[in-house]
């Protein structure tokens, strides 16, 4: 028969161990709930992947512009476009307007309706002569006009990944050939040097290490794109580098989960992908 | 009297004449030397900025001076017209970015 004061110890002790379970299940939860902010979205279908929709005039204009990202990669490295004719990684940022594109600035570098790429001659942005006006080619969010280029029929023959087109190989096969140079635009430069491909460690045991592909990142980016203003100058170690930054746009989220491949494919730059992937 | 009338008018044209010429010159000398200006201006950029590819090759003056010389462009690209500012104030600031990164990388290394 237990004792009065033995009661009371064990009365204690299922309050203690309820007080634990009730603080050990607010924590899970919390947990929980801080995984669904921070996980990876899951990316558009990759038709939809990297649409920049531009409405900087929207009120007053033909309406938003509808910015393939497919397309163009297509076609140029991605150097070409954010650092020689200065589209900026943000959106807003770069003071798009038709003025600009008329004086052969931003889209008007290229679509000036002179320049003549894969044969063909590149059709005017904003221009303002009547054989030029072809508003809804680009101004074409909620219109019924079909655009030019489809991704399915485009992409056909290219080589596809775990997401989408695989864009890598599609470059190493020969299928597409990004341009990095524009007459009267870009500036003349040696040819890359090759740079040292390098492995990241992760801070934790369960996730595989990274062999970063400085190589292939330097060839579509060029230095100055990545440096210093996405990866600053820091000492070795000083700057962690997480799922968590990557997610919120920065580091590597600047275009991993935007334009380049999602950061939901862990294989992509976690080679063997977690370490609980069969 | 007469003469005085003609002569007069003569010196008058002589006076005036190259005057009026050289104010209708004006605007194209300046339109020229604008011109040469941008020449200029673009020509130092692009030789600043197309060594950003071998920018881990430079020592640390040549790093120095190209960030001096990037430094230097900038109030010759503020005077420029809206959209072509815009344009190569955002390269430069890349371009010049880049040296300072590795400037500072640089020096990271030997601490």
């Amino acid at each position: 028969m237990p004792t009065s004061s033995m009661r009371k110890v064990m009365r204690r002790n299922e309050r203690r161990l309820l007080l634990l379970v009730a603080v050990w299940g607010t924590l899970l939860q919390a947990n929980a709930l801080l995984a669904q902010i921070y996980l990876p979205k899951p990316p558009p279908e990759p038709s939809q992947y990297g649409k920049v929709i531009l409405d900087n005039h929207a009120a007053t204009g033909p309406g938003p512009v509808v910015f393939d990202h497919w397309l163009h990669r297509s076609k140029f490295s991605c150097r070409l476009c954010h650092v020689d004719i200065g589209f900026a990684m943000q959106a807003k940022a770069t003071g798009i307007s038709a003025a600009s594109n008329r004086e052969g600035f931003h889209c008007g570098a290229c679509h000036d309706g002179k320049h003549v790429f894969e044969g063909k001659t590149i059709f005017a942005a904003c221009g303002d002569t009547a054989e030029d006006k072809q508003c809804s080619r680009c101004h074409s969010l909620g219109k019924k006009e079909a655009r030019k280029n489809d991704y399915k029929e485009f992409t056909a023959r290219f080589p596809k990944g775990i997401y989408g087109v695989n864009w890598e190989a599609a470059e190493k096969s020969g299928i597409i050939k990004p341009v990095d140079f524009i007459e009267g635009v870009s500036v003349k430069k040696a040819p890359m040097q090759s740079r040292e491909d390098f492995a990241v460690e992760p801070a934790f045991s369960w996730v595989n290490p990274i062999t970063f592909s400085h190589k292939k990142h330097s060839v579509w980016n060029g230095c100055e794109l990545c440096h210093p203003e996405i990866f600053p100058a820091a000492k070795k170690g000083t700057i962690r580098y997480s799922m968590f930054s990557n997610i919120e746009g920065r580091y590597c989220g600047a275009c991993h989960g935007k334009v380049a491949f999602p950061l939901n494919h862990c294989q992509g730059c976690h080679a063997s992908g977690p370490l609980w992937a069969p | 009297m007469f003469k005085r009338k003609i002569v007069g008018a003569v010196l008058l044209l002589g006076l005036v004449g190259p005057c009026a010429a050289q104010a209708a010159d004006e605007p194209r000398r300046s339109a020229a030397q604008a011109d040469a200006e941008q020449k200029s201006w673009e020509k130092e950029f692009d030789e600043v900025c197309s060594k950003t590819q071998d920018a881990m090759t430079f020592s640390e003056e040549e790093l120095k001076d190209l960030i001096r010389r990037c430094d230097a462009l900038l109030p010759q690209i503020e005077k420029l017209d809206e959209s072509q500012r815009k344009v190569h104030l955002g390269r430069l600031r890349k371009c010049r970015g880049l040296y300072a990164y590795v400037l500072d990388a640089k020096g990271n290394e030997k601490k």
